[in-house]
């Protein structure tokens, strides 16, 4: 029963922590020490562990959207153009 | 802006495009996640003359978290002079071509591979709130930090993480049925 009491206490606290241990954001970083409850509870938590593996599924789907959906390259260009245009002077 | 030679202005102008280009490609893509596509060029155009002329009281320090500061106020503004007209805005588009191409998608193999296909990740990201649905784009197609998502939306940075938390939360939840997790690995 503690074990089981434990497991979800411990599974709440990666469930709260995913997040910022998949982007390692500098603003946010985990410490050693949640890193390491973290990560030896997935060891032993399938639940979370598939849990992770779906976020990290998610997180490249993503990343294939960024490939299909970035300005294209006239726009980036009509940018650039643009800054030139403002440096000189000619837009103000 | 005040010069006092031209060799200032030049090099002003050396020191503006040296800061500014490198980021025109984020600017087209956060403007894009805050305004939609059509109004994506005008905004980074204004957002350009903008940060032109505050470009003294820039000290070279975070570019791009200036720059999105810039742009953030710069929506606001902009919709603050279209919204009270009650201006229908389309037609003012139509047949002007959007910044962004939606660019043929991702091979059949990449699909599979994790089991989220293009039309069921877009279902699940239209669902999302517009609050929770603006974080994960930053940060998740966009790209941006937690602090560089922070100055876009003009929110703390633990406001992003919440946001950014529930809206993965609730994607997963819609694509949990179709989802092969990937091999097991570490970080992104």
């Amino acid at each position: 029963m503690i074990t089981t009491i434990r497991m979800m206490i411990t599974c709440h606290f990666t469930a709260r922590r995913i997040s910022r241990y998949l982007d390692a954001d500098p603003s946010a970083p985990l410490t050693v020490g949640e890193i390491h409850r973290l990560e030896s509870h997935l060891a032993q938590c399938s639940r979370c562990r598939t849990a992770m593996g779906q976020y990290r599924s998610i997180d490249a789907a993503l990343e294939r959207r960024r490939l299909t959906h970035g300005p294209d390259e006239r726009a980036v260009t009509h940018m650039r153009d643009v800054l030139e245009r403002i440096v000189s002077g000619e837009i103000a | 802006m005040v010069q006092t030679s031209s060799a200032d202005r030049a090099a002003t102008a050396y020191a503006f495009r040296t800061h500014v280009e490198p980021e025109i490609e984020v600017l087209l893509r956060v403007a894009s996640t805050l305004t939609g596509p059509s109004d994506a060029e005008d905004l980074v155009q204004e957002t350009l003359v903008r940060a032109w002329r505050s470009v003294d009281r820039f000290d070279g320090r975070h570019p791009r978290a200036w720059l999105l500061t810039i742009l953030r106020n710069t929506n606001i503004n902009m919709h603050r002079r279209r919204r009270p007209d009650g201006f229908d805005e389309i037609p003012e588009y139509a047949g002007t071509r959007p910044a962004f191409d939606a660019r043929p998608p991702s091979t059949p193999e990449e699909q599979v591979v994790d089991g989220i296909l293009p039309d069921d990740l877009e279902a699940a990201i239209d669902a999302l709130r517009p609050t929770f649905r603006t974080v994960l784009l930053l940060v998740d197609v966009d790209q941006l930090t937690y602090a560089e998502a922070a100055d876009a939306l003009g929110v703390p940075v633990g406001t992003v993480m919440s946001r950014l938390s529930r809206a993965r939360a609730r994607v997963r939840a819609q694509l949990r049925p179709t989802i092969n997790p990937p091999e097991e690995g570490h970080g992104r």
